[in-house]
């Protein structure tokens, strides 16, 4: 920089000041506010600031220690920070420069950080700002960046609400409303590890070949809704009732091991299939036969295991006569 | 930017004719999904051929779904998302469009991929702008009719906007009256919060 641009000085009224600047002040050497920003005026909210020492109307945060502006000017003259004293929550950026000739400081402050509380607090407008300023952009990134994370969130929750539905549906017998096979098996498997005691029903249709072979498909499907109905009617909130084959079925209850209680579970359920199911004005007749296993007559109990006990079981309650349970006892 | 229009498209038919016109529209189109995802992408020419079965099934021109479209999504109240971003833009309606050449840096700062397309602006005379709008979606040009016939009420002014008619993407605008009306109120502060 030539000698000579160094020396240049640029006279500039106060409203251009104004313009430039809209949070500037201008002190006296001794510390007395001469002239504010018309923004900063805002910002003090009708305070009386002219005439005032700069210490009642701004507290320093940096330089620490410091209190008056010559203390500021002296020390960190290129970057301090304050805050005001009638509203602590807003912290203001500046910079200053002491004025060749009597002294006088001018100081041109800005929000920084704090600008998205201030424009609420004061109810601030774009003219307020100089037209170099940047607060319009931080302000514009605030709200479109809130809007993206909205958007995001309301987008995984979309995605999820699919996730759910789909795994639901993966999960479940679309004509009786059962969970299938593999929900059977996740659960027999998932209740293995956690080594949680239960008891498994393994129940296989009587006569429903005669039902379908007579009364034609659409009756076997209906006969099938039915003892959806009536399992899930029959289990707990807890337990899984399944349907793992055409006419084969499971009900999984965590928690039950009681020989009776399981025996009188499967009775209750072969009772209710046996009455009477009419269909289009004939009257489909079923059974069950029921093999139970629990998983505490087991040392180590396997899913694949105890399937193949409780089809083993149900075998033997197929042998004895149709529309009987047995269980099978320990080691079986 | 075939994502955002499509979920614009979606907001703009179920808001103003229902639902069911809407699904009817997606079934005509052969689309498998009746609903998008403004950040999910989809293939490039869907917003327009999706515009065009909606103004068949409406039976108007798919130039004034579109810019109808454009008005919908500054003056929606209940999304007020938009005009908000749009009003950081300046103080008057002459600001806003000389504000225009820098919005698509502006979504770029919210969405580092988003397309918006590159907006030049011209100043023909006294009140008289140019602005020109390429982008390989053809609905777009009208999209912007819309929404800067929507921001002109907003900010008070009378104005003649028209876009070119060989779809050269250039948008004439005269502004007739800058204090036509009382411009609508804007806060800098979001309403309820940071956003």
């Amino acid at each position: 920089m030539s000698a000579a641009f160094a020396k240049a000085h640029v006279p500039l009224g106060v409203e251009a000041l104004a313009r430039f600047m809209p949070m500037h002040l201008v002190l006296d050497a001794a510390g007395q506010i001469l002239a504010a920003g018309p923004t900063l005026l805002r910002v003090l909210d009708g305070q009386p600031v002219l005439g005032a020492q700069f210490e009642s109307v701004f507290e320093v945060r940096s330089p620490g220690g410091a209190i008056t502006v010559g203390d500021v000017m002296d020390r960190a003259a290129h970057r301090f920070r304050l805050t005001l004293r009638n509203r602590a929550r807003v912290g203001l950026r500046g910079v200053g420069q002491r004025l060749p000739g009597d002294g006088r400081i001018l100081l041109n402050l800005s929000f920084g950080i704090d600008l998205i509380a201030a424009v609420g607090e004061f109810g601030l407008t774009d003219g307020d700002f100089a037209a170099t300023d940047l607060a319009m952009e931080l302000l514009f990134m605030a709200e479109a960046n809130a809007s993206v994370t909205r958007e995001l969130r309301g987008l995984n929750l979309r995605l999820e609400g699919a996730r759910v539905a789909a795994e639901e549906e993966a999960l479940t017998d679309p004509l009786t409303g059962l969970r299938n096979r593999r929900a059977a098996d996740l659960w027999l498997e998932r209740l293995c590890a956690a080594g949680t005691p239960f008891g498994l029903l393994n129940l296989d249709l009587d006569y429903f070949k005669q039902v379908n072979d007579s009364l034609g498909h659409p009756a076997g499907d209906f006969v099938l809704e039915t003892v959806g109905r009536i399992l899930r009617a029959q289990s707990r909130a807890e337990d899984c009732a399944a349907r793992i084959g055409g006419d084969e079925f499971v009900v999984i209850l965590p928690g039950r091991t009681d020989p009776g209680i399981l025996a009188s579970i499967a009775r209750r359920i072969i009772g209710q299939l046996q009455k009477p199911i009419p269909f289009e004005g004939k009257i489909c007749r079923i059974s069950a036969s029921v093999g139970i296993v629990r998983s505490v007559d087991f040392a180590r109990p396997d899913a694949a295991e105890l399937l193949a006990a409780a089809d083993r079981a149900l075998y033997g309650a197929k042998h004895a006569g149709r529309g009987r349970a047995l269980q099978l006892g320990v080691g079986g | 930017m075939d994502a955002l229009l499509l979920r614009s498209l979606q907001g703009y038919v179920c808001d103003t004719f229902g639902v069911p016109l809407w699904q009817a529209v997606c079934r005509r189109s052969g689309l498998t999904v009746e609903t998008f995802e403004p950040m999910l992408r989809y293939d490039p020419g869907t917003a327009d051929r999706l515009a065009q079965v909606a103004a068949d099934v409406l039976g108007r021109s798919v130039e004034a779904v579109w810019e109808d479209m454009g008005i919908h999504l500054v003056t929606n109240p209940r999304h007020q998302g938009v005009r908000r971003l749009l009003r950081f833009g300046g103080i008057g309606f002459t600001d806003f469009l000389h504000s225009l050449e820098e919005l698509p840096g502006r979504a770029r700062l919210a969405v580092a991929d988003i397309d918006l397309p590159d907006l030049q602006l011209d100043e023909l005379g006294p009140d008289r702008f140019e602005i020109c709008c390429q982008s390989r979606i053809k609905g777009l040009v009208r999209v912007l009719v819309g929404i800067l016939t929507a921001m002109a009420d907003d900010y008070g002014s009378l104005c003649l906007i028209e876009a070119d008619d060989q779809g050269l993407g250039r948008i004439q605008v005269q502004v007739l009256d800058r204090f036509h009306n009382t411009a609508r109120r804007f806060d800098l502060a979001a309403p309820g919060g940071a956003g």
